[in-house]
């Protein structure tokens, strides 16, 4: 059976083999995200503009409409 | 420039659902899907009458309004389309929608609707004229084609009117005077803040 303190010891020695201990874990890697975040250019968000294409004006008075509102006038 | 709209003639309407089964048929609209749909109103009493609705293609769209992806613009002939690529589904156009007219083809267990679908006035989307692409997502494009909704067109009462919005507020009201009475065009004033006297 193990000591209490000899685990302990073990855990911290671990730390000091990686270089990252326990409690500053959270820190690094904070400063990792912040350092990926950075170097990106921050761009304006633009509209969506439909074009002169999409909007143009497709209805004609064609024959076959005229046709239609005759039709509906009895 | 013509204004596009659409006027159902609420004493013809005889609630046959034809316009529904056209608009269905010719825009091979998803299952689950009514593009148009027919309102009855006082079902089986006196003075019942039926109203077929659709997207009106409101002046000042409030659909378009509350979009936070902005996939919504309007023609030059007032139509008020949509752009499906642009649409997440979220389901705003809905409940901003005086007439109930966006539909959403999927219901599923986390809440998503898929791409949004609406009548169209017949008249497709931002893909390229009478191309397959916009036949797939938005169906026909008739007013390309120099014609008319088919839901109108082919109403065999003549009680759903489309086209240039004074032409066909004419043709009402000569009926209107023929006949001597009307319901009015309803919609009218919610659609496109208009009324059309009795």
């Amino acid at each position: 059976m193990m000591k209490p303190g000899a685990e302990e010891t073990t855990m911290s020695q671990k730390s000091k083999e990686t270089g990252l201990d326990r409690r500053n874990f959270f820190k690094a890697l904070g400063a990792g995200a912040t350092a990926a975040v950075a170097p990106v250019a921050v761009t304006p968000a633009a509209a969506v503009d439909p074009g002169k294409e999409e909007t143009k004006s497709r209805y004609r008075e064609t024959d076959h409409v005229k046709n239609y509102y005759r039709t509906n006038r009895y | 420039m013509a204004r596009m709209k659409f006027l159902c003639d609420a004493d013809r309407c005889i609630e046959c659902n034809a316009c529904v089964t056209a608009c269905k048929n010719e825009n091979d609209v998803p299952w689950g899907i009514n593009r148009r749909r027919v309102v009855t109103i006082n079902d089986g009493k006196p003075g019942e009458r039926s109203v077929s609705m659709a997207c009106m293609h409101c002046t000042d769209a409030p659909c378009a309004a509350v979009c936070p992806v902005d996939c919504f613009y309007t023609t030059a002939d007032a139509v008020v389309l949509h752009n499906k690529d642009l649409c997440i589904g979220c389901g705003y156009c809905f409940y901003a929608c005086p007439f109930g007219a966006p539909q959403y083809p999927k219901l599923s267990n986390f809440g998503s609707r898929g791409k949004m679908d609406k009548c169209t006035y017949c008249a497709g989307g931002p893909e390229a004229d009478l191309s397959p692409a916009e036949f797939q997502k938005y169906g026909s494009n008739r007013l390309a084609e120099g014609k008319l909704p088919l839901c109108a067109e082919m109403c065999s009462t003549k009680a759903l009117l489309a086209g240039d919005g004074e032409i066909i507020a004419q043709i009402y009201k000569e009926r209107v005077v023929k006949r001597g009475y009307g319901s009015g065009a309803w919609g009218w004033q919610t659609a496109y803040r208009e009324t059309i006297a009795i």
